[in-house]
């Protein structure tokens, strides 16, 4: 593709999103909507610009060195609603213990803050985490700098403009109640744009690799990408009332909605919190062990596996409801034999480590790995433990499912995310090492105890609950009403808001690890660090 | 590119290397193979069971004829069928025998509670005690008059609900609706303040009595004591459902009233509104 082509291309799509944005702050009405009209049409005003200047100097040289410098503002960004979102977390953990702190205001509401922290974590901090690590990861195992001087920053500024908008609708009660897909179609309609050209991007950075063969780390990069870009599509596919109001109808209804709704949710949690972090170690856990991975085969089982089975099991999320019979079945049996390709990543990461286990034991960075791997082990079989339906007739609808998403989210995801950050950071800035050891360890202790806490606290909650609401008395008659069950949750609330505030906290001195790291010095040259093998050729 | 072996494990790699990371070439291990195995035999057993793969029309439904729906149906029969055998005797003798029957009570007052806190606490409070727009259910006090039969039929058809028999009860909005002028509103404020024995004007009072007879007493009754045919609460007593202050009783007299009660002869059983009747007379002893 020449150059002028790739520039138009950008400058069109930009355009476009630009002209949606203008139309938005024209003709809507209420003023969560029009701000974010004026929000998308600056944004993509500015990319528009930018792209009109570059078109019109003349073809840059290209360095001859990896793109490193939009890795760093993802980095950057993933911290930056890592932050916010634990922090928001942490509050409503609070609101739960103490219903009064929602302030009794509409925009503070337990209900619109909710899905303020779960987009901020995992689009947020997750999904920048994902696109500053594949960057990164593509690049060193194809040996060739990404396939695009502009298109990286697109696709890293389009999807943080995508969260942002999220984000910043809920208080305004812009929703359409889709969880984890709860941005509106304008919103959506960026992500898929930004999405389009973060395939694109991927596909032929990987195209112009000097390496024979793809990286196994790459699979599953580019299995989030595709399955995601598929789940959104789907799963958004809605009809807007009209341009000068946020709100949109799905196409679907009833019980289709709600099958679509949960394919969706549940390979979210598989494509995007399970194969891209699964990408991730496979490159920073060898990268970190100094050893070879345990088994290729086990990682070609353990791909093909996870793609192949994590698109049945969605269904398990409906057990005994409007859902067929036979749709619960084929979900519960998928997610039976799903476990066993988990567990066989699961041991090929913890196996890779042999040979390498005193590194466990001095360095942080592998410590949350390692960790990682067993909280993805637990969770997994949790996972399809609850999937089997008279286990689910326990655990669904109270906190068990909510300790279950926490143990993966604050113990795989964000472990394996901190553990590959604290690595990248100084590979990336060049420098020497972390600023503070000591305080890695203090992030590693405070994060470990801080999901311990919650979990076991939302097991016991969950189970509890669960237990309180299936016992009757001999007449056939409730012995506890519902309203003594959430009574009954109380200690364990607090136990959680406590357990949250440590992880928060240990968060905090992390990015100030990382922070610090940055602006250290630079460590001088020697000429060891692998460069590009490709000469880019734009 | 040529195999090489590892140092520390002695394994064979698959001969690639990607920026320094190699794999090692281990053959999946046995018992890994075994479990794989296992367990898409325990799907496909399932599935021979139980309903699973889609076909044209339909689906396979499985030897064993599962079905959630029946289940589920036949289970909340036999759940209702048990709760209704329980309680038959509800059914059979009047609820006052039951409601001074204190063996009766120390049985099953605390199950009868459960229903209480589940449907109706959400507004009275878990002790029956109300609070503002909600009525104290335990103080003795009511609109529609508390004997057994009465509360019954007022948790059936509820007030102002959408039940054909509802109880029908609503104060006009005499100030927003100019019935009345702002200086009769102050009067006869002054007058209600005065049924209750707090303080007020007593020249403004009297005037507002003659306004009261004439536009209020047809429910109210004279002299405030309410009535029970029509719900309207009396107001010379210390029950107050808005509040009693005088900005309160104002507030009213401008925007009008009428609470309401959902009807519950749809969403619970007779017995089971005859539980809840039961616990609220035992409310009303406790108290008073």
């Amino acid at each position: 593709m020449t150059r002028d082509l790739q520039l138009l291309i950008l400058a069109l799509a930009t355009f476009v999103v630009f002209v949606m944005g203008a139309a938005i702050l024209g003709l809507g009405r209420g003023t969560g909507y029009v701000l974010h009209g004026w929000l998308i049409a600056a944004a993509a005003g500015w990319g528009l610009l930018k792209v009109i200047g570059h078109w019109s100097d003349p073809e840059p040289v290209v360095p001859f060195e990896y793109q490193d410098r939009v890795i760093k503002v993802g980095v950057l960004a993933c911290f930056a609603w890592g932050v916010f979102g634990f922090t928001i977390g942490d509050v409503l953990a609070w609101q739960l213990a103490i219903p009064d702190l929602n302030g009794d205001m509409a925009g503070s509401n337990f209900g619109r803050i909710r899905p303020m922290h779960t987009t901020a974590v995992i689009f947020g901090f997750g999904g920048n985490a994902l696109i500053a690590t594949s960057f990164y990861v593509v690049q060193r195992t194809s040996r060739a700098r990404l396939a695009g001087e502009l298109l990286p920053w697109f696709v890293l500024g389009g999807y943080n403009l995508f969260v942002v908008l999220a984000v910043s609708g809920y208080p305004f009660g812009i929703t359409q109640s889709k969880e984890y897909a709860e941005p509106e179609w304008y919103a959506d309609l960026i992500l898929l744009v930004t999405w389009v050209g973060y395939f694109t991007l991927y596909m032929r950075t990987l195209a112009r690799r000097v390496e024979p063969h793809i990286y196994v780390a790459n699979w599953y990069y580019l299995g989030f990408i595709v399955v995601i870009a598929m789940l959104h599509v789907v799963n958004n596919l809605a009809v807007p009332v009209s341009i000068s109001v946020p709100k949109s109808y799905p196409i679907f209804a009833g019980v289709q909605d709600a099958m679509t709704q949960w394919w969706y949710g549940h390979n979210a949690v598989g494509f995007l919190l399970t194969a891209g972090f699964l990408g991730m170690m496979y490159y920073f856990l060898p990268k970190a062990a100094e050893r070879p991975i345990y088994s290729y085969r086990m990682s070609i089982l353990g791909f093909w596996g996870i793609t192949f089975l994590y698109l049945w099991a969605g269904s398990h999320h409906l057990h005994y409801t409007a859902l067929p019979d036979w749709v619960q079945y084929l979900g519960m049996t998928m997610s039976i034999i799903l476990l066993v390709p988990s567990w066989g990543t699961v041991f090929n990461g913890l196996l890779t480590l042999n040979g390498a286990w005193d590194k466990v034991r001095t360095d942080p960075a592998l410590r949350f790995m390692m960790v990682a791997i067993l909280f993805y082990g637990l969770t997994t079989f949790e996972g399809s433990f609850m999937a089997l339906r008279s286990v689910n007739t326990l655990s669904h609808y109270t906190d068990w499912t909510v300790g279950h998403v926490h143990a993966g989210a604050l113990g795989w995801v964000a472990f394996m995310t901190f553990g590959s950050m604290y690595k990248m950071v100084p590979w990336v800035w060049k420098r020497d090492g972390i600023y503070s050891l000591r305080l890695e360890a203090w992030h590693f202790w405070l994060a470990l105890s801080g999901t311990l806490i919650y979990v076991g606290a939302m097991w016991n909650s969950g189970i509890t609950q669960s237990l309180m609401w299936q016992t009757y008395e001999p007449s056939g008659v409730f012995t506890y009403a519902f309203i003594d069950t959430v009574d009954a949750m109380i200690p364990y609330y607090w136990m959680r808001a406590i357990g949250g505030l440590l992880y928060l906290i240990g968060a905090l001195i992390g990015a100030y690890n990382i922070a610090m790291t940055v602006r250290g010095a630079r460590r001088p040259e020697d000429g060891t660090e692998a460069g590009p093998l490709a000469q880019p050729a734009e | 590119m040529r195999p090489e072996f590892d140092e520390i494990s002695g394994k064979q790699t698959t001969g690639h290397e990607w920026n320094g990371i190699r794999e090692l070439n281990t053959p999946m291990p046995k018992a890994f193979r075994l479990w794989l195995w296992a367990s898409i035999a325990v799907a496909a057993f399932m599935w021979v069971l139980y309903p699973s793969f889609p076909l044209v029309t339909g689906a396979l439904q499985g030897v064993l004829g599962y079905s959630a729906r029946q289940n589920v149906l036949a289970a909340v029969a036999d759940g209702i069928a048990t709760r209704e055998a329980s309680f038959a005797a509800l059914n059979e003798v009047p609820l006052d025998e039951f409601a001074r029957d204190p063996s009766f009570r120390a049985n099953h007052e605390e199950a009868f509670s459960v229903l209480f806190r589940d449907n109706c606490s959400a507004c009275h409070g878990r002790d029956a005690g109300g609070q503002v727009g909600f009525p104290d259910l335990t103080d003795g006090h009511w609109l529609w008059s508390g004997t057994a039969e009465e509360i019954e039929y007022t948790l059936q058809v509820g007030i102002n609900a959408d039940h054909d028999e509802t109880r029908f009860a609503q104060m006009p909005a005499f100030g927003r609706d100019e019935w009345l002028s702002q200086s009769e509103l102050s009067d006869v404020a002054e007058y209600v303040l005065s049924l209750s024995g707090q303080d007020h004007d007593a020249d403004a009072a009297q005037i507002g009595a003659v306004v009261f007879e004439d536009n209020c007493a047809s429910c109210h009754n004279d002299a405030g004591v309410g009535g029970y045919e029509n719900g309207a609460p009396s107001l010379a007593d210390d029950a107050w459902i808005y509040g009693s202050s005088r900005a309160a009783i104002m507030y009213t007299l401008e925007h009008g009233r009428a609470g309401g009660m959902p009807a519950w002869s749809d969403r619970l059983t007779e017995t089971e509104i005859k539980q809840i009747t039961l616990y609220l007379l035992w409310q009303g002893q406790t108290d008073g």
